[in-house]
């Protein structure tokens, strides 16, 4: 009878519970955001937050963080409460593709920041073209992923609608340090170097097309593996090249070691990059050899733009324990944009945003197309590609161990 | 090719930091038959050791005085690291399946980099490593740097003790006899053991000196720096015979002449433009490894071994 | 805890006397204390744990149990179950056909520290213990006792067998022997549908507990969900039904595995979110690879730390002749032709990297694939066209790689199909499925062929192998091959599943799967040698950081610690192969046919330091050489 009893017992609790999970609707998603009335929209954030990149990565995330605070803080859309999803993506294509799944599969997102990396952009932006969902990214300067394939041709074709950026490309960045030396420091002859990844292979073969075009000589090329130390075979091809300068496509890692073999080899020559060498890192590392070298830097400097020194204010108010770094700025305006297409929406619907969210998710496309407003970088709009309409551009040179601003203007074509 | 003095004492320096790191490799490879593939990052250890030293003396100490205290701790801390990943991973598989500590090696060297990457102040970062100050040493044809003194010095001498006191010493001559036969040396008195943790030992030791001589020619240290030094180490101890410590020293200069010429001069072969320069040098040490493979796989000094896999 | 009974020195008793477990309680008492834990505990699921919504899950609701509290739930309910069916209630019996006690430290352990995991969680998260609400309290405390009760129960096998574990014995002698169960009982013969019935059952199990792990939303519930199951699983093999199940599957081979893939297959009716079926489909990729790298490494004994290439070279092959706008090529091929032509390539890669190595020591492969690891991502980056002749677009790799179209059916698109919609992610699981089919069915043909036996007779010794005639430097060289080929097959979808290609995604090492460090550990951790081992080992690896987000930076250290530890204390994976289970615990005997020996260790990593004679020793049959 005892056992009869237990086994009564167990049942009767199990069929219990499982009544109990299987009907009913017990609803964890809805209502989220809790404060009577208003609509969640969450924007995805997509960066490397972990790994060798999490310093820029989380940069990143911060940064469309403080912009979401200050939107839901001054009630930037009315009736509409703003929510992050920062998802990892560790630099890696397929991760990008699942997180873009996963934001795309949550049916309050209407757009997403990222990523960092142009390898991982072309999963997501296909991902994001098929679910018709704004992808703004903070840092790809690949130009193809606007521009398509056969850019260096002038033929340019937008591959997707979808996809923006908020960054410059290499098409303007390499050609501006190109004009600055050939037109201005009046230098003709360069040794051009990369590391063959994304950033720096395309950034050097930008710069050297200008160039050339200018009536500027090159005279040599060469490449380096960006995880080796010892580049002192290719110090010793520069200094004794008859080159003037050398451009380096690249970050500072090696950037900073490279220059610094360079000057010992005997080459008194500056080094030029784009801004992955606009870092203190740099001069630390290459010490006094660093003298003279020049970086490019998107935008004009943070302290010259009041929007920029209420960011940098805000940023360092909200005591978040990592610096905004390179792309905080590219990636507050890019959630700014969001935000701002939102709030379009929301005023072309009569003042709510549309029930179905594939309505919301391809008006917000179109309205992010058509932003223009006074971003931290400067004025913020995109062209027919998707592209940033702000071309401005700083020249920063070593002097007494600080990068200082020698430059600031506008690249033309 | 007004270059070539110059292009042949980079690449024979660089060959000597290869060889440096690899004479401690091949020795403990020698005695154990084990790949240590956590040795490379026993060379980084050594090297954020020697930083610390830096970092504690007060600023402005000259780098030639500092210099004993940052050999003393570098190699404390490899020593250290080194002897524990014996004592702890490796001991407890010794008589296992082959494959157990070859894994656990990979395990160590992963996790060791990562250790330093997540605690070390400021690291994830390179850090830069104290150098001498001072013009290159302008020898005619080429130049030599300063910071590259200490290991132009540091490598012949290293590779002398270490051949001398495996060859000579009492410990050196257990060594040789664990090695050869572990259970016959232990009937003969030896405590294989300590030998084996003795082997490990002084294997980091020299890693931390190497990592030095790294330092100074570089100006800089950083976590990830022993992947790569350890792969072209380990492809310098093949390269010359491994287990062979003077094979270790020419095998870590035949690859850095490989390199620095197939980054010089490679491109200027009729045919060969685009497979030059610095794109392409790895690809050519790693050609040059397969070609002794094929040809003489004991190694340039190894001496014939019947094949056990 | 102490010793607290210094009587009665166990021997001494003859038959089947029942040991004492580890806390010193009379076995009524320690039944009851179990099971009004265990009620308590499952009771408590259904009060609020804490007030807010903060915490993930909504665990403030009132007769309503919500994430972490249904995993606590569970594990009361197996509870209940195991302790009732121990007790020898009719209709439950056949739980454990094996051990009682066993199972049911096991599950009490599971259940305490999913609870106890949720409580210190939702300390956390919400600062503080002042944020539990009663309900909270009630399942900790009901868990707890759940343990101590179990922990009080006699053990299932008499004392003596495995050194002291009588009422004199240290408590983790007698812990670890209580940890012990006797093989199941032979089960009655059932009809072949019944037995059917009963694998189909099983699978479906599994399935759902899969499904479950995968779409755990938040790494709270992913980390609760790895320690009931991490838990249960060995409860269900201490109470004996695992290898009950696994003797039906063993009778009915082709059944078992028709089933087993019809359950996989049946994943994308389970998941209609986009995202899991996403990761459901790269999880089978990496499961696959690393199949492949089983057929080298498990079964041959090479060690290659360049595996990942192969799958690149695959890919870069597929890619070339997709049709993707970036292509050099230009061409595109049917998906079956790309398939061939990606394989064909990896083995041609393969055999160059194998012919000049596999003659040598086994350390050469190593080190060897390991720099062609790094080659092939140079060589990728440099063929831009700038520094190499212009094939694959350097760093910026093969992006916009078409999707698959067969015979009219487009990869890309949402299809409906009996009112479920498949996304893309659906697809390309189903077509990887296929490809993963393929590579169990090579991997189990070849390793119960004269190829497996000559290659677990070269890995063993190959001196006595060669002196036996076989031609080890062919076999290993067929090994070789054979894994870079398949490698490259499943490259081949890998290159259209995730659209892009690039030389970053196949390095050494990197936070995320597929690269070789992380295969390699996947063989390693599932099991060296076996096809389930790889599977389960894979699917653990990619949704650890996936899931785990806030482990973040230290990904790569636990990795590395995990990798030691592991090759210290089970090396020989969580499904072990017998062989290998021998292998690298000595027992002292040759053979053991018999089930003590072959149950799964409890990490003792008894034998490693026996002695130097083992079979492998590479110290005593090494001819090392003399320095200087």
């Amino acid at each position: 009878m005892r056992h009869r009893s237990l086994l009564v017992l167990t049942t009767a609790v199990t069929a219990g519970a499982l009544t109990l999970t299987a009907c009913g609707s017990r609803d964890d998603s809805a209502g989220g955001g809790g404060d009577g009335g208003s609509t969640t929209v969450v924007i995805g954030v997509d960066a490397p937050l972990s790994g060798k990149l999490s310093a820029l990565g989380q940069g990143i995330k911060n940064s469309a963080e403080l912009a979401v605070k200050t939107a839901n803080k001054n009630k930037e859309v009315e009736g509409v409460t703003f929510k992050l999803l920062a998802l990892d993506d560790v630099a890696q294509p397929g991760t990008g593709q699942q997180n873009a799944n996963r934001i795309i599969d949550n049916k309050e997102a209407v757009g997403a920041i990222g990523p960092l990396n142009s390898n991982v952009a072309p999963p997501m932006q296909k991902a994001f073209d098929q679910a018709d969902m704004a992808l703004i990214s903070p840092a790809n300067t690949a130009p193809e992923l606007t521009q398509g394939k056969d850019w260096r041709d002038g033929k340019k074709v937008r591959p997707f609608k979808t996809y923006f950026r908020t960054s410059t490309t290499d098409a303007v960045q390499g050609p501006y340090a190109a004009q600055y030396m050939f037109e201005e420091k009046k230098l003709k002859k360069v040794f051009v170097i990369d590391d063959k990844k994304t950033y720096g292979a395309g950034l050097a073969g930008t710069f050297k097309d200008e160039f050339v075009k200018l009536g500027g000589e090159v005279v040599g090329t060469d490449h380096i593996n960006p995880e080796d130390t010892d580049f002192s075979a290719i110090a010793t091809k520069v200094s004794n090249s008859d080159a003037e300068f050398v451009y380096y496509g690249g970050e500072y890692p090696a950037g900073a070691p490279l220059a610094d073999q360079i000057k010992k080899a005997g080459a008194k020559i500056p080094t030029v990059g784009g801004d992955a060498l606009y870092s203190g890192e740099y001069v630390k590392l290459a010490k006094k050899n660093s003298e003279g070298d020049i970086a490019t830097s998107v935008g004009a400097p943070l302290e010259t733009l009041d929007t920029a020194k209420t960011f940098m204010k805000d940023y360092e108010a909200a005591g978040y324990d990592l610096p905004y770094e390179a792309y905080g700025g590219y990636s507050y305006d890019s959630t700014w944009a969001i935000i701002q297409a939102v709030k379009a929406v929301v005023e072309g619907n009569d003042g709510k945003l549309p029930d179905n969210i594939n309505d919301t998710r391809s008006k917000v496309v179109e309205a992010v197309q058509k932003v223009s407003f006074e971003g931290v970088s400067g004025a913020v709009s995109f062209d027919e590609y998707g592209d940033t309409t702000n071309r401005q551009l700083s020249l920063y040179e070593v002097k007494n161990g600080t990068h200082s601003v020698v430059k600031t203007g506008e690249y033309k074509d | 090719m007004h270059d070539l003095p110059q292009q042949l004492a980079n690449g024979l320096i660089l060959g000597a930091m290869y060889g440096l790191i690899a004479i401690g490799y091949t020795m403990v490879y020698g005695i154990v038959q084990l790949i240590n593939f956590a040795h490379g990052e026993i060379f980084m250890i050594g090297g954020f050791g020697a930083l610390t030293a830096w970092l504690l003396l007060p600023s402005g100490t000259s780098i030639a005085l500092a210099l004993p205290l940052m050999l003393l701790l570098g190699m404390a801390c490899s020593v250290l690291v080194g002897m524990g990943a014996e004592r702890f991973a490796y001991r407890p598989l010794r008589g296992g399946p082959r494959l157990a500590p070859l894994i656990t090696a990979i395990g160590l060297s992963i996790a060791l980099q990562q250790a330093i990457w997540a605690f070390y102040p400021d690291a994830k970062k390179a850090r830069p490593f104290p150098q001498f100050g001072g013009d290159p040493i302008d020898l005619g044809a080429f130049s030599i740097q300063r910071g590259e003194l200490f290991l132009i010095t540091a490598a012949p001498l290293c590779m002398i003790v270490l051949a001398l006191f495996v060859s000579k010493s009492r410990t050196g001559r257990a060594m040789q006899a664990t090695s050869q036969d572990p259970d016959t040396a232990k009937l003969m008195g030896i405590n294989t053991d300590r030998i084996i943790v003795t082997a490990f030992a002084i294997g980091a030791a020299f890693a931390a000196i190497a990592a030095i001589a790294h330092g100074l020619k570089y100006g800089q240290v950083d976590f990830k720096m022993g992947f790569i030094a350890g792969l072209k180490a380990f492809t310098a101890a093949v390269l010359g015979g491994i287990g062979n410590i003077y094979g270790a020293m020419i095998g870590g200069l035949v690859l850095g002449f490989t390199e620095a010429m197939a980054t010089a001069y490679i491109e200027y072969i009729p045919g060969m433009e685009l497979f030059g320069g610095g794109a392409w040098k790895d690809v050519w040490a790693f050609v040059l490894l397969i070609l002794v493979l094929l040809l003489r796989p004991q190694g340039l000094l190894g001496e014939r071994v019947t094949d056990r896999a | 805890m102490t010793t607290t009974h210094p009587t009665a020195t166990a021997p001494a008793r003859p038959g089947p006397a029942p040991t004492p477990g580890t806390l010193p309680l009379p076995a009524g008492t320690a039944r009851a204390v179990t099971t009004a834990g265990a009620v308590l505990t499952l009771a408590a699921t259904f009060l609020p744990w804490t007030w807010t919504r903060a915490f993930p899950g909504n665990l403030t609701v009132t007769g309503y149990p919500g994430g972490l509290q249904v995993l606590t739930l569970t594990g009361a309910l197996l509870v209940l179950l195991f302790l009732a069916s121990g007790h020898g209630v009719r209709g439950l019996r056949w739980l454990t056909p094996g051990g009682t006690t066993a199972p049911l430290v096991l599950l009490t352990a599971g259940t305490f520290a999913t609870t106890w995991y949720a409580a210190g969680a939702i300390s956390v998260t919400l600062g503080g213990v002042v944020n539990l609400e009663p309900g909270a309290w009630i399942a900790t405390a009901g868990s707890l006792l759940a343990l101590a009760g179990a922990l009080g129960l006699p053990a299932d096998t008499p004392a003596g067998t495995d050194g002291p574990s009588g009422t004199g014995a240290p408590a983790i002698q007698r812990l670890r022997h209580s940890l012990q169960a006797p093989a199941p009982r032979p089960a009655r013969a059932l009809p072949d549908w019944a037995e059917i019935l009963l694998i189909a059952g099983a699978f479906a199990v599994v399935l759902y507990v899969f499904t479950y792990g995968i779409a755990t939303e938040y790494g709270e519930l992913f980390v609760g969900f790895l320690l009931l199951t991490g838990c249960a699983a060995p409860a269900l093999a201490k109470a004996g039904l695992i290898r009950r199940v696994s003797r039906l599957t063993a009778r009915h081979r082709n059944v078992s595995i028709a089933a087993a893939f019809v359950a996989a297959a049946a994943f994308p009716f389970l998941q209609s979110d986009n995202q899991f079926t996403s990761i459901a489909a790269n999880i089978l990729i990496f499961a696959t690879v690393a199949l492949g790298l089983n057929v080298v490494v498990g079964l041959a004994g090479l060690l290659d730390l360049g595996y990942v290439a192969f799958l690149g070279v695959g890919a870069y092959t597929a890619a070339l002749v997709s049709g993707s706008p970036y292509s050099s090529v230009g061409l595109k091929f049917p998906f079956w032709a790309a398939v061939l032509t990606g394989a064909l390539a990896s083995l041609i890669f393969g055999v160059l990297i194998g012919a000049p190595t596999l003659r040598l020591r086994g350390d050469y492969l190593a080190i060897v694939t390991l720099g062609f690891g790094e080659i092939f991502r140079i060589g990728m980056q440099n063929l831009d066209g700038i520094s190499g002749p212009a094939v694959t677009n350097g760093s910026t790799g093969i992006p916009q790689i078409p999707d698959l179209e067969i015979l009219g059916f487009n990869f890309g698109e949402t299809h409906s199909f009996l009112g479920f919609d498949f996304t893309r992610s659906a697809n390309y699981f189903w077509l990887m499925l296929f490809f993963t089919v393929i590579v169990v069915s090579v991997f189990r043909r070849s390793d119960s062929s004269r190829i497996g036996r000559a290659w677990v007779a070269i890995r063993e010794d190959e001196t006595a192998a060669r002196a036996m005639g076989i031609n080890a430097f062919r076999f290993k060289l067929i090994a070789f091959a054979l894994g870079a080929t398949l490698a490259g097959l499943a490259g081949t979808v890998q290159a259209h599943a995730v659209s892009s290609i690039d030389p970053e995604q196949y390095k050494f090492v990197e936070a995320v799967p597929p690269n070789s460090a992380f295969l390699l550990a996947a063989v390693i951790l599932g099991g060296m040698g076996t096809v389930g081992g790889p599977l389960i080992g894979a699917a653990l690896l990619f949704l650890i950081p996936a899931k785990l987000q806030f482990i973040g930076e230290y990904q790569l250290l636990l990795f590395g610690v995990a990798l030691v530890l592991l090759m210290r204390f089970r090396p020989e994976g969580l499904v072990a192969d017998r062989r290998k289970q021998l292998e690298f615990h000595e027992t002292g005997q040759l053979d053991v046919p018999d089930a003590k020996a072959l149950a799964p260790v409890d990490g003792n990593g008894n034998g490693t330091t026996g002695g130097p004679d083992g079979p492998n020793d590479p110290g005593t049959t090494g001819p090392g050489k003399a320095e200087g």
